[in-house]
């Protein structure tokens, strides 16, 4: 919220529940929240487990960082004028190698080089200083 | 063959009993108006609703809004009923996205089944050209994506709808000229359509090389944005005689919904939305013991292509991946196999959510829908779908009552 930030666009506002993940995403670590009951993985995070176990005990575990292209859609146009300039830009849902879907953008390609299934793995865009954003890139 | 849903043979027993029907309709102009506020369109769609059914407005006693992308009100129905002027005995404000005209419906018909109300008025209207512009629409994204997951990254509303599409696109082997042709097909509707926004020819080629917004989505692949106002009268059959309505009505036979996701994070193949819209299309087959076959007429949610193509094809009209086939080959059109959205939908006549589908099945079932009739058509079904693809409700409607 703070004015004197170069970065205008939309940033995201921790929840309790959200915020180790945006704490991890800091350190330049990717972690994904698991119940503890059944084990499953799950995102986006959320306080209780949206499986049938509804539990409160949530671990988060760190990620491969290694994901796979589910979906994409380059965008010409930005959702608001803080987006001038970046156009062409790669909106992904990518599949991690824990099996949940996230959404992010696909950076360090040019945007019609990205195929789905392409595989690519986790990098940490430091876009304030209390903000990371995890974005994937091309693997190798 | 989907199994039998719990529920559909004691829905169908309700239907045939009170004989739900739409009475009256009203659409006002369309377009770019911008002398008009939000309440002002909603008045006015009610007003020729009321005047089309030949009733007053104090035979109205029940009343379902939705919701203003302009005018944010907390208690939308409400403070449309104070504007009006009418003091309803059932009042609701449905708000479900793009699935909102046709759940308004099916909310009408279970007050009136539950003695709630006998007239219903359900009316939706905004500026939304005017009032928020397209950009505003563009950025409408903030409402329905996860504002921590999701709008960092800059995601747009069509942006939403290109991902959607573009594993369309993957999964069927389809290409740019099956969406392009669900465009072209609307706009070849609109052509007939007195107040559609968007009348002149388009082409495959037109489509494809317009303006692109989001990969593979161009402009044309995108709906309008428009201001207006449309409302529609739910009663029964009975009551409707009673009042001396000369309408011809057009009966409820079913209705349904199903439900996929709300973000497009938890997704987890494009099986899931299919699955959601069988799920509500056959509740509201089931119900009204009829199936695909049986259907003349389709009024599907078109705020981009690619919703025509997996709608079609989850609601089993044809199979997964064969929906751009279907209309390449121009088989949407009037006269063809199955003539979808003849007013021009929202690709080409106007945007409100679907209360122009709503409205134009009633006026198709009636008869009175003028260049754009179709022949003998008995029975229609109208798909909404709300959010991006994820929030889904069918209704059906017949010429006749349910027998």
């Amino acid at each position: 919220m703070s004015e004197e930030k170069t970065y205008n666009k939309p940033l995201p506002e921790f929840r309790p529940e959200t915020k180790p993940y945006w704490e991890a995403a800091k350190n330049h670590e990717l972690v994904i929240p698991r119940s503890k009951t059944t084990g499953e993985y799950f995102f986006y995070p959320r306080a209780l487990s949206p499986g049938e176990d509804m539990t409160d005990e949530i671990e988060w575990v760190k990620a491969s960082g290694k994901a796979k292209v589910w979906t994409y859609a380059i965008h010409h146009m930005g959702p608001s004028k803080a987006y001038k300039g970046d156009p062409p830009y790669v909106v992904a849902l990518v599949e991690t190698e824990e099996g949940v879907k996230m959404m992010t953008n696909i950076v360090d390609i040019d945007p019609h080089e990205v195929t789905v299934g392409m595989e690519v793995e986790v990098v940490f865009d430091d876009v304030t200083d209390e903000v990371t954003l995890p974005k994937f890139k091309p693997v190798g | 063959m989907a199994s039998k849903i719990p529920g559909t043979d004691e829905a169908r027993e309700v239907l045939k009993k009170h004989k739900i029907v739409i009475a009256g309709v009203g659409e006002t102009d369309q377009g770019k108006i911008p002398n008009k506020s939000s309440f002002h369109f909603l008045s006015e769609a009610s007003k020729i609703a009321i005047q089309d059914a030949g009733i007053q407005k104090s035979d109205v006693d029940g009343l379902v809004t939705a919701f203003s992308l302009v005018e944010h009100t907390f208690m939308h129905c409400t403070t449309f009923a104070d504007y009006f002027g009418m003091k309803p005995k059932f009042f609701s404000s449905v708000a479900v996205g793009g699935a909102t005209a046709v759940w308004m419906a099916a909310e009408a018909a279970m007050a009136i089944a539950s003695g709630q109300a006998e007239v219903v008025l359900c009316v939706r209207g905004d500026n939304t050209l005017s009032g928020i512009s397209s950009s505003g629409m563009v950025a409408l994204i903030r409402e329905m994506c996860h504002a921590e997951f999701e709008f960092p990254y800059g995601l747009t509303t069509p942006g939403g709808y290109a991902l959607a599409a573009q594993r369309y696109l993957h999964d069927f082997g389809a290409t740019r000229e099956h969406l392009a042709a669900v465009a072209v097909t609307m706009r070849k509707h609109a052509a007939n359509k007195e107040n559609a926004m968007n009348k002149e020819p388009l082409t495959i080629e037109d489509v494809i090389n317009s303006r692109i917004i989001a990969e593979p989505l161009t402009k044309y692949d995108c709906s309008i944005i428009s201001d207006g106002g449309a409302a529609f009268i739910v009663t029964t059959e009975a009551k409707a005689k009673e009042l001396g309505i000369q309408n011809k009505l057009a009966y409820l036979w079913g209705m349904g919904q199903g439900y996929s996701h709300q973000y497009l994070t938890t997704l987890q193949d494009l099986d899931q939305i299919y699955n959601a819209i069988n799920t509500s299309g056959q509740k509201a087959f089931q119900t009204a013991g009829i199936s695909q076959k049986d259907v003349d007429i389709a009024f599907l949610y078109d705020c981009f292509t690619i919703t025509v193509l997996l709608t079609l094809e989850g609601l089993g009209f044809v199979p997964k991946g064969e929906g751009g086939a279907f209309a390449l080959e121009g088989r949407m059109e009037i006269g063809k196999d199955l003539p979808v959205n003849t007013h021009g939908g929202l690709l080409s006549q106007a945007h409100l959510g679907a209360m122009h589908h709503v409205v134009e099945a009633a006026l198709q079932l009636r008869g009175d829908a003028g260049p754009r009739q179709v022949d003998d058509a008995e029975v229609a079904i109208v798909h909404g779908n709300g959010g991006i693809v994820s929030a889904h409700s069918t209704i059906l409607l017949g010429k006749e009552p349910l027998s």
